[in-house]
């Protein structure tokens, strides 16, 4: 096997919100592959990673991450809910982001 | 009289079915009456499947009929008469069924015996190959 | 030491000796009682062991430096760490410690029951040496401008790999092409989802 993914792929939805405001301390997670709210019990607990590259470079990179985690199942259809500890800035929506396999009960 | 349909598989009685989903799932049954648009009684006596209505959502028809069989018949007598038709051996060799199976197959393999898989698909891609180049050359 | 000692009075009425304490009494008395606090009967628990994963078995590393290789499972240490080696003779991954949360149980397993682990595979074993103090960072740096040398890898721990790197690699070619698998690294593919997967 040559490739060497340990994540699973996913995207971000959006913030958490009703009709009118939107709650950004939760963010709304779709994982490939996951089309139902059981298939999303597997994923809850594992560590989230929102990859991006930014202008400056920090310690000789211009990649950064924001790290969360999945938190729990979004209704019925296999999108979850994630936090991060710092809130995902919207420009984040639509980003794919990284499911890590870890902490692992497998 | 109207034209001859382009379709091939009707929901008929006798009409053998796969079953989509429910406890059955992934097993084989017969039509013996239709209910209604939505449902029709299954039965499958000599398949396991308990006697139910079941929706043609959850289930696909195969090209396979009981023939002959009588409206309504009971679970004795559909069994009999799927016995004699012989479609459970006509199931098995199916390349639908085959598929299926190997599908199945596929999906319980362990991490090492994916391994082993990938192994032996390498090994087949390379005597392709060099007897390709063999008859090209 | 003792409380009381002996000592050896003068006088004829005073009994010869008397038993003094070793330590004098605190000048400070405190007036009002002092709580004492309470004993904490709390113990931590050992880490429990995930019940897929025994002696022998092995795992697909998650994080860190050796992510994605595969390793056998020699046992659990006392801190709950999982005791693990590639074996480094077939994939590089040393004897190493760890965490069950980063790691993928599967259900392959090298029987090990033959081979005997070593006593000294504690986690001591693995703790970092203390540097000495003595050399400052700064003259380490400039000592005769150039960096300081590598330190050679300790010949008692390369010795202890070896053999057990022999006994294991014997185990693995009992089965064919385990050691193949052990030799290759593990990741996802296009269309493979971790929750469908059988490991």
């Amino acid at each position: 096997m040559t490739s060497s993914r340990l994540y699973c792929k996913g995207r971000v939805l959006g913030h958490k919100r009703a009709k009118r405001n939107s709650r950004p301390n939760t963010s709304l997670l779709q994982i490939e592959g996951v089309s139902n709210k059981e298939d999303a019990q597997f994923y809850l607990g594992k560590r989230v990673a929102y990859v991006y590259k930014a202008q400056k470079e920090v310690r000789g990179s211009k990649v950064r991450v924001i790290w969360g985690r999945v938190t729990r199942p979004h209704g019925n259809s296999g999108v979850v809910k994630g936090k991060f500890r710092s809130n995902l800035p919207p420009r984040a929506f639509g980003a794919s982001i990284r499911i890590m396999l870890y902490p692992s009960n497998i | 009289m109207p034209e001859p349909s382009t379709f091939k598989k009707f929901v008929e009685v006798g009409r053998v079915v796969l079953l989509n989903s429910g406890a059955s799932e992934g097993k084989i049954a017969v039509i013996v009456e239709i209910i209604d648009h939505n449902r029709a009684i299954i039965d499958g006596p000599s398949t396991g499947v308990p006697r139910q209505p079941y929706p043609y959502k959850h289930l696909t028809l195969t090209p396979f009929v009981v023939p002959s069989l009588p409206r309504a018949a009971g679970s004795g007598v559909v069994k009999k008469y799927y016995e004699k038709s012989g479609i459970a051996e006509k199931w098995a060799e199916s390349s639908w069924s085959k598929r299926r199976e190997a599908l199945q197959k596929r999906r319980a393999l362990n991490d090492f015996e994916r391994f082993e898989v990938m192994l032996l698909k390498k090994q087949r891609r390379d005597t392709v190959r060099k007897s390709l180049k063999k008859s090209v050359a | 030491m003792s409380e009381y000692k002996e000592v050896k009075v003068g006088g004829e009425k005073n009994g010869q000796t008397r038993l003094v304490p070793t330590k004098k009494a605190p000048r400070f008395y405190p007036a009002e009682d002092v709580r004492q606090p309470k004993k904490v009967r709390k113990t931590a628990k050992p880490t429990a062991l995930r019940s897929k994963i025994t002696p022998g078995t092995i795992l697909i590393l998650l994080a860190g430096r050796f992510r994605g290789k595969r390793v056998v499972f020699l046992k659990q240490l006392n801190s709950g760490l999982l005791l693990v080696t590639g074996p480094y003779k077939a994939n590089g991954v040393p004897l190493r410690r760890v965490n069950q949360a980063y790691v993928i149980a599967t259900s392959t397993k090298v029987d090990i029951s033959g081979v005997q682990l070593s006593e000294k595979l504690t986690d001591a074993y693995f703790a970092k040496a203390k540097a000495s103090k003595s050399v400052s960072a700064e003259e380490e740096f400039f000592a005769e401008g150039k960096p300081k040398a590598k330190e050679a890898y300790p010949e008692e721990k390369a010795s202890e790999q070896k053999d057990l790197d022999k006994a294991i690699l014997a185990e693995i070619k009992k089965t064919a092409n385990l050691e193949k698998y052990l030799k290759a690294s593990w990741g996802l593919q296009k269309g493979q989802f971790p929750h469908e997967m059988v490991f």
